[in-house]
């Protein structure tokens, strides 16, 4: 449905006049929102320093994880310019925050306020150090631990009652085959196959090979 | 491997190879992170509630295209409001228009529309509103300071208020008549 010009102008009228009689109202009082300014009023170089790391604090809603500070949108451009006009005006980095996260909600703050769930996300990367440590230590600990209960001689080397026994061999068949070579060349078993046990049971039969080795 | 060769008594069969305590960490890791997915599967990644809904509008004082008195939030309590943030360079305005034009035309002294330019050219905008006339006036929005205070993130975004001046809903996408009709419900009630 198409509305005719003099409608448009006549409405734009109307409206313009119900709200012209409240006009020199301000648009949006940040005091409102935040409370009177808590700091004192900046300007010149204190004032852009320190509108610039409060912008910096600040998410560009519109943009890819860039803070205010930092983002050419125009969208930045234009919350800078009201980061600057706050903290001249005598409002706090709180107070500037706060004012935005009204609007935005807590995703617009840079750094997320260790509140509710958001411990979460600076407690996690210092549980993760501090398991991390743990699981390393631990498994550093447990080849030794073993060492230390296995009776050493004085080379170092774990005393052959520490080596696995003659009957036993891997369950992967070519190291089972190596296994078996290294002992008939090392002790001069035949077949690798220990002699005490040549009037005992069965010798272990050799898995087949998989593949060469 | 044949499970022969793995019964033998020198080659006993390896048991399954789980690790317990690699398998309980690994589930403490991974299982968080499937909980979230699965949490927010049907979620909109765009869609952010507006921390605004259910609380009083952000006031304004803003000049009509065209030229005229400002017009304030103030001045418009009493009367729902359909506030539409636009730009003419906004595909998706563009794609929404008909559905604001009808349905400000149709509840014309029931429901107020009220629409606000978005990062855009006065002159560009007069000439797109000849070319495309609306029921209801267009504001500008310098520095987007209004924009600002309503969190907007992009065009088109709407703001559904109720006569009290409290936002009842937003819609960040372009709205068609059941979606406009939808929300209008939570303003007129």
């Amino acid at each position: 449905m198409r509305v005719g010009r003099p409608a448009v102008f006549l409405l734009l009228a109307l409206t313009g006049a119900a709200g012209a009689a409240q006009a020199q109202e301000p648009a949006e009082d940040p005091a409102r929102v935040v409370g009177p300014p808590r700091g004192p009023r900046l300007q010149g170089a204190a004032l852009e320093t320190r509108a610039d790391e409060v912008a910096g604090l600040l998410r560009c809603p519109v943009c890819q994880g860039l803070s205010v500070a930092d983002s050419p949108s125009t969208m930045a451009s234009n919350m800078r310019a009201q980061v600057k006009d706050l903290v001249a005006a005598g409002y706090d980095e709180e107070q500037v925050l706060s004012y935005f996260e009204r609007s935005y909600g807590e995703f617009v703050r840079l750094k997320p306020p260790l509140r509710g769930v958001n411990w979460l996300v600076w407690l996690a990367p210092l549980l993760g150090l501090v398991l991390g440590a743990v699981v390393i230590a631990w498994a550093l600990r447990a080849p030794r631990a073993a060492a230390a209960e296995a009776p050493a001689n004085d080379t170092g080397i774990a005393a052959p009652d520490a080596l696995p026994g003659p009957d036993t061999l891997p369950s992967d068949p070519v190291l089972a085959r190596c296994v078996l070579r290294v002992r008939e060349r090392a002790y001069g078993w035949p077949g690798g196959v220990s002699p005490a046990r040549e009037g005992g049971p069965a010798a272990a039969p050799v898995p087949a090979a998989g593949r060469p080795v | 491997m044949a499970s022969s060769e793995r019964s033998s008594p020198a080659t006993p069969a390896p048991r399954a190879v789980v690790n317990r305590r690699v398998l309980l960490a690994g589930l403490l890791v991974v299982a968080p992170l499937i909980a979230v997915l699965l949490l927010n599967l049907g979620r909109d990644p765009h869609s952010i509630r507006s921390p605004l809904v259910g609380r009083t509008a952000p006031a304004f004082a803003l000049t009509p295209v065209g030229g005229g008195p400002a017009i304030t939030l103030e001045s418009l309590k009493g009367r729902p409001l359909v506030l539409n943030f636009w730009a003419t360079w906004c595909a998706p305005c563009i794609e929404e228009h008909p559905t604001l034009v009808e349905t400000a035309s149709a509840l014309r002294g029931d429901v107020q529309f009220l629409g606000v330019v978005y990062e855009d050219d006065e002159d560009r905008v007069r000439a797109f509103l000849q070319r495309r006339v609306a029921p209801y006036p267009s504001l500008l929005d310098p520095e987007a300071k209004t924009a600002i205070a309503y969190g907007v993130a992009g065009v088109p975004e709407t703001y559904f208020i109720d006569a009290a001046g409290v936002i009842q809903a937003k819609v960040a996408y372009p709205l068609n008549p059941e979606m406009m009709a939808e929300n209008l419900r939570k303003v007129r009630r």
